[in-house]
Order: structure tokens, then sequence, then C-alpha cells
């Protein structure tokens, strides 16, 4: 079954159209990577399914529950707190961190399962450290994050999203503030994530990542996906000439 | 300068001091945190919440310390509230001392990053939850010198109740004067403010780092 569902899609800033008509779907332990130039609205699609955006039309499910649905014309979300509970079904990495400057790297990991979920204190502690673990951190667990260089913030920061159990994540643009060497780090962990079957909606600059562990690729532009198949297909084969120059202005 | 005269002085100025510490502990106790309060209603999503603290805000910000201590010794009564001398003193100061800790709270809440809002909110956070467990948090160090700035003033505001029969430090220094014909009083009364202000400035340098530990960088 499908964990998301994206139905003709559109989101407007005033005159400006930044995502017209986008559908997609995504099944359970599906990695899909979004790929095109910057401002075509990639960010943007994954701000609509989170609702940090509200979208101007279209429909969106996630997990057989309706996020939003546009009904003659008329945008309609559900209420808040039921909006609240399913958009926990999903969980964001973002460029910058955004980690919590205030909180250990195992408060960051915690709160939101105590605070949230209301999970116990040795519950949530003990899953955060699986989680420091599993990201490579675990030594870093009482540091602050202006201790940390930027790699190690994502990785903490992919821990963070980790600890409240999504059923689909998103990462905008997860290694667009790092430099190649800490990319690498942030990539191995998303890889490892694929491996184990997390459903991974990624935004990303990094064709290399987009091409290995990606099952599908999605190239947007302009506010539209143009192109799209599976990472062997659309990186190999690809015969649309735009997104081929687009390919090649990477390799490198 | 004879110390004999010093000390025939201290035990009037003494008094004056604790007079003056009294209403600037009880002002501080009741405005930090009610500053915080209509910091709150002025950036609500409720409008008349926004409205009327913003007014309120406006008003206290806008007219002068002793208007409002006349006003409200004054004023008050004939609305048929009445206050005695150092009750009026308190309310006042604590009523305009919370709008300039309003404005100081706003500007730290606002100068939080963004980020941080939407962080949280993809973990679940009501706007409330995020106020009071991610931004309120990170801004105290934020407004900590700023307040302190406030809190300095404050101690030198103080002297303004006099206006309304009140006594305190200054007036008790003036008294000593005007019967002496003497500046002694005065020059005692400057060090025992600067001596206020000097403690202030230890006490806020030691919150500000307790406050900031998060901040520090490792070697």
């Amino acid at each position: 079954m499908a964990i998301l569902t994206v139905e003709n899609l559109t989101k407007r800033y005033g005159g400006f159209e930044a995502l017209k008509g986008v559908s997609l779907s995504m099944d359970r332990g599906e990695t899909v990577a979004i790929i095109g130039s910057s401002g075509s609205g990639k960010s943007t699609l994954l701000r609509c399914i989170n609702t940090l955006e509200r979208v101007s039309g279209g429909r969106i499910e996630i997990d057989g529950e309706v996020l939003v649905d546009t009904i003659n014309g008329q945008v309609k979300y559900p209420p808040e707190k039921e909006l609240r509970r399913i958009c926990m079904k999903t969980s964001m990495v973002f460029q910058q961190f955004n980690l919590f400057p205030h909180l250990t790297c195992l408060e960051n990991i915690t709160i939101a399962p105590i605070k949230i979920l209301g999970q116990n204190r040795a519950d949530a502690i003990a899953k955060a450290d699986r989680l420091l673990r599993l990201v490579g951190m675990e030594s870093k667990a009482d540091s602050f994050p202006s201790m940390l260089s930027g790699g190690q913030q994502q990785r903490v920061a992919i821990a963070r999203a980790l600890a409240v159990d999504p059923q689909l994540m998103l990462f905008d643009e997860p290694t667009s503030a790092l430099d190649p060497e800490l990319t690498a780090e942030v990539i191995s962990v998303i890889a490892k994530l694929a491996q184990q079957d997390m459903t991974m909606l990624i935004v990303t600059h990094e064709m290399e990542f987009a091409r290995t562990v990606a099952d599908r690729v999605l190239f947007f532009e302009d506010g539209e996906i143009i192109a799209g198949g599976t990472a062997a297909e659309f990186f190999e084969n690809q015969q649309n000439e735009r997104i081929r120059r687009f390919l090649n202005g990477f390799q490198k | 300068m004879d110390l004999s005269y010093i000390a025939l002085l201290m035990p009037s100025l003494l008094r004056g001091l604790g007079q003056t510490l009294w209403l600037f502990a009880l002002t501080l106790i009741f405005s930090l945190p009610l500053g915080l309060v209509f910091t709150l209603g002025s950036i609500s999503k409720i409008p008349p919440l926004r409205w009327l603290s913003r007014l309120y805000i406006w008003v206290f910000r806008g007219t002068p310390l002793m208007l409002q201590l006349f006003f409200i010794y004054y004023g008050l009564p004939f609305l048929g509230v009445a206050f005695d001398r150092t009750t009026s003193a308190v309310v006042t100061f604590v009523l305009n001392y919370a709008a300039y800790f309003a404005e100081i709270y706003r500007a730290g809440i606002q100068s939080i990053d963004r980020g941080q809002h939407e962080a949280a909110k993809t973990l679940g956070f009501t706007p409330w939850q995020t106020m009071r467990l991610i931004i309120l948090p990170q801004t105290i160090s934020r407004v900590i010198p700023p307040v302190c700035n406030e809190t300095i003033t404050l101690v030198k505001d103080t002297a303004l109740v006099t206006a309304i029969g009140v006594g305190e430090l200054l007036k008790a220094a003036e008294g000593a004067v005007n019967r002496d014909m003497d500046i002694t009083a005065y020059i005692l009364v400057a060090l025992i403010y600067l001596a206020l202000t000097f403690v202030l400035t230890v006490v806020y340098e030691r919150l500000e780092k307790r406050f900031s530990r998060h901040q520090k960088k490792e070697a």
C-alpha cells in the first residue's frame, strides 16, 4: 500500500507558482530522490507534505489518511490536532540541521518522545542511545550541538527525526550545507537507513548519492515533475536532452 | 571628610537604602513575569489580545514614569481606587517596567531562528510547547544583557518616588544636605548607587554565563 500519495498539488506564493500540479506516490520501504535545479519546487513539495507550507490545491494522503484535499476548488485541512497527528507520521531532516542549541545531543533526541509522545524517560533514553549508535554519534551524547561539526550535527538531527518513529522520512537537501568530507559521513548514514527499508523522500543535489541510494528518481523543473524512473534507468539511459545536460553539469 | 559626621548620617541613609531596595525588589519580582504575559499577548494570534497588549506597552513606554506615578497616586482615587503612597509607587513601577521587559522579551523571542520553530513543528510540538520548551529557554541567555541594563535604570528610577512623598535613599541624603549645608551625604549616596549597580552587573554576568553554557565551543 502507498505510504504517500500526492495528487495534482499546487502551491502559489502571490503570483508565483512554485508547484504546478505535482503527483507522485511512494510505497513503504522505498527511497525516492528528488533532483532538479534550485528553485524548481523540490523543497516546497516536502514542506507541503509536513504542513510547514499550506497547499494552494490538490490532495495529499499519508498512510491512508487524508492530510489535505481540494473539493470544488476549496482546500480542506482537518482540524489542527488531527492534522498534527497525521503529520507526525512524517519526520524531517533540514539543510541547516536545526538542532536545539540549548539541549545536548541526547536531549535533542529524547525531548519529542518524552514531551510529545509521552514515553517514559528510561525508554526514550535507551532508544536515543540506539539511534546515536546507528548514526555513529554515541560518544557525543552529552555534547551540545555547538561543539559538533556540521556533519555530526546532521547525523544527530537524523537520529532526532527517527526518534518519533516516523513512517516517512523527509530529507531537505541534507548535505547542501556540508563540505564533501562531511557529506560522505551523512550519506553513509542515509544509505544505512535505506538498507533497513526506511521510507525516505530525499531532495538532493548529490547525483552519486541519488544514483546509489535511491530506488527511484524524480526530476523537478519549474514546479513540475518532468521525468522519473528507477535510479538505474534514469542515470544510465536518460533520453531527455535537458536532463542529460543537467546531469552532465554534475559530473566532475 | 569627618568620619564621625558620616557615622551620624549613616542610619538615615541606610533606612533610605532599605526603602529603595524594597521598591526595587518588589518591582523586579512582579514586573519580570508580568512582562512575559504582555510579550505573549503582543505576539498572540488572537487579535484583541494582541491589540490590548500592544496598547498597554505603548502607553506605559510612551509616557513619563513620573506622570504615571501621579496618575496612580492622585488620579486613581477619583475612580474609587486609592492606594497608599508605597503601594502606588510599587504598582506604578511594576506596570511601567513590565512594559519595557515585554519589549525586551519580544525582541529576544523574535531573534530565534525560524528553523527552530520548524524543527519543533515537524516533531509534533504544538505552538505553545514550542514556545515553552524550545524558544523561551533559548531566549533567556539573549535577553539577560538588555534586562540587566533595564534593571540598572530601575535602581536609579526609584529616586522618582519622592515625587509622591515616599522616602528613599536620595531623599534621605537630600534631607541631610539641606539641614547641614554639607554635600557629604550626596557623595555617600552616589557611592551606594554605584555599589548597587556593581553588584547587579556581577550577578547578571554570572547569570549570562550560566545560561549560555551550551554556546561554549570546545577548544
